[in-house]
This record gives C-alpha cells, structure tokens and sequence, in this order.
C-alpha cells in the first residue's frame, strides 16, 4: 500500500497576482505533469485519461468562494524488478 | 471571620497543630527522645490530612457556592495557600527530626544559634489566625519580613559552621548541622508564601512583598498620607509590557467612583461627563493625587519605568496636557515603580466599540487634529533608517511559540513561485535600507487603540503607555494603530464597518500628511510596517482563522514589495490588505453611517 502524498499552500493574492499561480497550474495540466514542492516535499502528479472535473461556487454572509477540483485515477503502477529469472540449460 | 461549614475551625486547629509540632521540635534538639520522636511523626500524619480537609472544603466551596463574593473568595483562596504552607512547615519539622539521628552528638547544636529562630517562628504563626480575622496588613507584612530575619540568622549559622569546617575535625556533625539549619531557613519561605496569602486576603491582589513595599514607598512620595489599609489597589491589566499595573485609590469617598470598571475591566468610560477635579500643579511639582479619580501604579522592570517616566517628562513639556501627570516614582536595585494620575474617560477601542457613532466621529476628529499638532511641532529633517523588517524578525519566535504553522517554505507550483518567509524578510530588510524616512517625530511608540483615552467632556484624546515613546518615523505608529484597530477581535459586520471607517479616515489623514510633506515612499514604508504589524499581533491572538489571516495579510504585502518594479514613489499600499473582505476602505469616498 503506497502512503499518501499531500501538498498545501495557502497565500493571499489579488486578481493579478493570482494568474500566475492558474497559469502555471493551466500549463501543467496541458503538459500532463504537475510538479508541486515547498521546503523538502516534492509531489508530482501526471492527468491522464478522463479527469472528473467539479466547479462550486458560493456566495454567503459576505464571504464568496469558487472552487474548482480535478480528480482522477492513476495508471496502474508497473512493478519492476531487478531480479531476473533466467533458466538454461546444459 | 467568615464561617465556611468548619473550615475556620478546621483552620485554626492546623495553625495551632503547626504551632505545637515547632514547640516539640525545638524541645526535641534541645533534648532529643524517643517518645518525644513519636509523637511528632504521628502528628505529622493528622497535619496531613488537616490540611487535605481544608483543601478539599476550599476547592468545594468554592466550587458549588455561587453566592460567594470577591472577599470571600479571595479569603478562601488564602485560606488554602497557608493551608498548603503551614503542612510543609509541618514536614520540615519531620524532616529536622530526620538529620538530628546523623549527629554524634545533639549538644552540637547551639540553643543560641536556634533559640532566636523558633522564636522568630513562632511569633509568625502566632500573627496568623489575628492577621487573617481582623484583615490586619500590618501583621501580614511582619510574617513577611521574617522570612529575612530567618535568612539572617541561617546565614550567620552557615558562616561560621563553614569556618569551623576548615579544621577537618567533626565534619559529618557540620554538614548535619548546616542541614538542619537550612530546614529551619526553608520554614521561614514557607512564612513569606503565607504572609503574601494573608495580604492576597486584605488586598485581593497577589503581590509579591517587594511589589508591596514599592507600592508603599511609591505613595509615601507621592503624598498619600494615608495608612495602607486604607488605599484600595486592584489590578486593572495585571501584566503588560512586563510590567505590573493597578490602580489605587482611597477606599474612603472614591471607592464607589467608578462603578463597574473596578471589576477589572479597564478605565471607567465615562464619556457622559463628570468633571475631571482640578489637577494642575502650579509648580509642576508631584503632588497627592485627587482622591476621586485615583491613580494608575505600574511596576516592573526598571529600565523600561524609567523610559516612561523620562518619556511622560518629554511629552509634558511639549504638550502639557497630553499624558498622565507623575505623582510619585520609586526603585530599587532591580525595579522600579511609578504611580500616574488615573485619566478620565474611555480608551479609543472602547468608544470604537461601543461608543455612540457621533461619539465616535469626535473622537476621531480630535484625535486626528492632535496628531497632527503632535507631528507639526515635532518634525524633524531625515532621513532616518527604519527597522520594520528588524522588528518582524525578532518577535518572529514569539509568533511561532504561539502558532508553529506561521511560516513557509519557499513553493514551487509547477513554475510559479512563492518566497518563503524568510526570503521575503530578507528581501524586503534589502529594500528597507534604501528607504529611509524623510523626516520623524516624537512618536508614542505603543500607538495601539487601547494606548489612547478619549476624554468627551474635554474633547481632548490623551496617550498612556509610553515608554516606548522616540523620534522615529511616523509609519510605525501609523501601522500601529492601524493594526490594533483591524485586530480587534469583532466579527459583527456593523462593528467591522466601524473600525473599516475608523482606519479609513485615519489611512485618508496620514496620506495627506505624506503628501503636504513631500513624503514620496510613505506607502512603501507603510506597506513593511504593516507588514510587520500584522505579522507580530498574531502572537497575540489565539484565534488561529484571524492570525493565520493576518498572516497571510502580512505575506502578501511583503509580496507586493518585492515585486514592485520602478521607482519607489510609484508605489501604492495595497489598502483593501486592511479590509476586512471588502475594498470599502479605499473605494468609500464618503463615510459610511456609523452605527450607533
């Protein structure tokens, strides 16, 4: 069982100064490679295949939030080995 | 002396329990035996339980009865802390006992030596039941001061059982006899504890007994004449700045004065308007503070008293009416203490809060034209270096003691970046140096809104607080006070709205201040000041939505610093940072209605 990898980064931004964040995030997602990393951690994410995209939006005693998720299911891991089975004969 | 169900008398027994173990225990080195040995460890273990008893019915009474009021409390409070030091007394007794078997020979001991200390003793466990039933300050002051007449007298016994120890000869007898000694010194901390509980008891306050004889010198200087008892010290703030604060007054005539406020809330708000009695000294000389109002006694670390006094001075002679009056000062080795005149009225957080809007409005007027006075009379040429990124780096600690998560490391998202805070720190301190304030004045220092009283009858605003008081650039007590009003912890929007109005027309005043004075980087300074302001009052808050949002606040300006391109005057604070999620602040050209 692989154990979970997560990545938070919380700022404040303005209209602006956010796209750059979207951008980056637009281009990685074109790419199909996301790199992500603060401090020692590092997560990297590959979108592939078809991406369950949801949108909320809400708006409420004076507060507004949109929130945009994309989720999707990993290729299966491909298990490697370095041990080889080699069977001859004499 | 108030009855609570036996626990007096419960009390009293544990006094005289006590009382009885010391008289045996001196009877036991002068002639020790074996019955006399067990008879005091078996009392030792009703001593015990006494004491349980009486902690138990404290902390139950306490508990359960809602009826109890502050005297009340405070006398069960005591009643429990002597509790706990008469039973340790008690132990030390056991504990003397104990080495007296690892001397060869008792007659070692001299009667002279400890004669004088079980008197000193005794006499102290004798004042305890009189002192706590008659209220009696001068007898709780004496247990005190034993406590230095026990170190006295151990001290004399240390040196010369020390000397004799040079001799070589009998030194397992000397070290048993510095032992034993040194329970009888350890009796006389235990005394001080209960002596301090006894004044806990008549004062309602802890006070230390050093606190106590500042206090007491501090208003012999300043002319209360009266005897302690009848002074009525209450803590207002407990500590600040490290510094510890109260108010005193005569108990006589002023003690119903100020209504609620004696509870501990602050000042009394009084912006209906009793007069505020003469209190000008034509001399300038310190004088008796006037009986009705009181004054506020502050003590603390001495070099800090010291700056506000000096500072109070400064301000007095260029704005006579401005700051508190000095009544008396005093110090020590190591403290110091200073008792002010208690000003009338409320401090701006209070009016901002609760005061009605026209109230309000006043305040702010009068406010913004005094600093303007303040700045006008005070300016002086630059350019001064700031410190705003220094100051957010050294409480940075007391920021992360608080809430560990508020900082970050430098993020990579997939190419865009995000300095971490240090780098941002580090950035900014680079940008800092090269812009230095045109011109300072004399600044409050502490500019936060509870720092300032707003007095409604005199229309006059008036400072406390002061000792950080300096010629520096204005920012900092621009931010300050900015901050301090955007900290304040209300979340009804009719309260936020307020305090949007109040830091817009404050915003609105200090700009054109910057712009009559041709001060071309005042928004970038004020962008770091803020910076560090938000960052630093986080350590304050234990909200950890509104810290970590103050932050974030903090962070992002620093951002905006960094990637500001061109020259510095183009630069323009990011205002809606003090917004409490709306860009009112700037957009809002006409105030908005104040709620009442």
């Amino acid at each position: 069982m692989s154990s979970e990898e997560k990545f938070v980064f919380e700022s404040m931004q303005d209209c602006e100064s956010i796209r750059a964040f979207l951008e980056a995030l637009t281009e990685g997602v074109g790419s199909k490679h996301l790199v992500l990393s603060s401090g020692g951690e590092r997560i990297e994410l590959f979108p592939q295949g078809l991406l369950q995209v949801e949108v909320k939006a809400r708006r409420k005693g004076g507060s507004s939030k949109v929130s945009l998720k994309l989720e999707w299911k990993d290729a299966p891991r491909v298990e490697t080995t370095d041990r080889t089975l080699s069977v001859s004969t004499n | 002396m108030i009855t609570f169900e036996g626990l007096s008398e419960n009390f009293r027994f544990l006094v005289l329990e006590v009382s009885g173990q010391l008289r045996a225990t001196h009877e036991f080195m002068r002639a020790p035996t074996r019955e006399l040995f067990d008879r005091i460890t078996g009392r030792d273990d009703y001593i015990d339980n006494l004491k349980t008893i009486i902690e138990n019915k404290c902390f139950s009474r306490i508990h359960t009865d809602n009826s109890l009021d502050r005297r009340e409390i405070h006398r069960i409070r005591a009643i429990h802390t002597i509790a706990v030091n008469l039973e340790r007394i008690a132990d030390f007794c056991v504990n003397i006992l104990g080495q007296m078997a690892h001397l060869s020979d008792p007659n070692r001991l001299r009667s002279d030596e400890y004669d004088p200390i079980f008197a000193e003793i005794e006499a102290s466990l004798n004042r305890i039941i009189p002192a706590l039933e008659k209220e009696d300050l001068p007898a709780a002051l004496a247990i005190c001061r034993s406590e230095y007449e026990l170190d006295k007298l151990y001290e004399a016994v240390f040196h010369r059982t020390l000397a004799e120890m040079s001799d070589g000869r009998s030194v397992h007898d000397r070290i048993t006899t510095i032992f034993i000694f040194r329970y009888l010194e350890r009796i006389g901390d235990s005394l001080l504890n209960v002596g301090e509980a006894l004044i806990f008891s008549v004062l309602g306050e802890k006070i230390k007994i050093k606190q106590f004889e500042a206090l007491q010198k501090t208003l012999s200087t300043s002319g209360f004449g009266d005897s302690l008892s009848d002074i009525d010290f209450r803590s207002i703030w407990g500590t600040r700045s490290g510094c510890r604060i109260g108010r005193v007054e005569r108990v006589r005539g002023a003690r119903n004065s100020t209504g609620d406020a004696e509870g501990g809330g602050g000042p009394a708000c009084d912006t209906g308007g009793n007069g505020n009695p003469a209190q000008t000294g034509p001399d300038g000389q310190p004088r008796p503070a006037p009986g009705g109002l009181g004054s506020i006694y502050k003590q603390g670390n001495k070099k800090k008293i010291i700056k506000e006094r000096d500072n109070i001075a400064r301000w007095s002679t260029l704005f006579p009416n401005l700051v508190p009056e000095i009544f008396g000062y005093h110090e020590d080795d190591d403290s110091a203490a200073l008792l002010v005149e208690f000003l009338q009225g409320c401090t701006l957080d209070e009016i901002v809060l609760t005061g009605d809007g026209e109230i309000l409005q006043n305040a702010m007027f009068v406010l913004l034209q005094t600093l303007h006075e303040i700045w006008e009379k005070t300016a002086a040429p630059g350019p001064v270096p700031t410190d705003y990124m220094r100051q957010m780096r050294s409480r940075m600690e007391a920021v992360l003691q608080v809430h560990p998560g508020l900082r970050r490391d430098g993020v990579d998202l997939c190419g865009a970046g995000a300095l971490s805070t240090e780098q941002l720190m580090d950035r900014c301190e680079a940008i800092e140096k090269t812009l230095p304030a045109p011109f300072t004045v004399f600044i409050h220092g502490d500019f936060n809104v509870n720092n300032l009283v707003y007095d409604h009858t005199r229309q006059a605003v008036r400072f406390i607080d002061l000792y950080r008081s300096r010629d520096c650039d204005n920012v900092q007590d621009i931010s300050v006070f900015l901050v301090s009003n955007y900290r304040l912890p209300v979340f009804e929007p009719a309260l936020r709205q307020r305090i949007r109005w109040v830091m817009r027309e404050f915003l609105l005043f200090a700009r054109g201040v910057a712009a009559a004075r041709g001060d071309a980087t005042f928004e970038a300074r004020l962008a770091l000041a803020l910076a560090r302001s938000l960052y630093t009052s986080t350590r304050f808050e234990l909200n950890h939505h509104f810290a970590k949002d103050m932050y974030l606040r903090s962070h992002y300006l620093m951002e905006r610093m960094v990637a500001h391109e061109g020259p510095w005057e183009t630069f323009r604070l990011p205002a809606e940072v003090l917004d409490c999620g709306c860009n009112a602040i700037i957009r809002e050209e006409t105030p908005c209605a104040l709620a009442s």
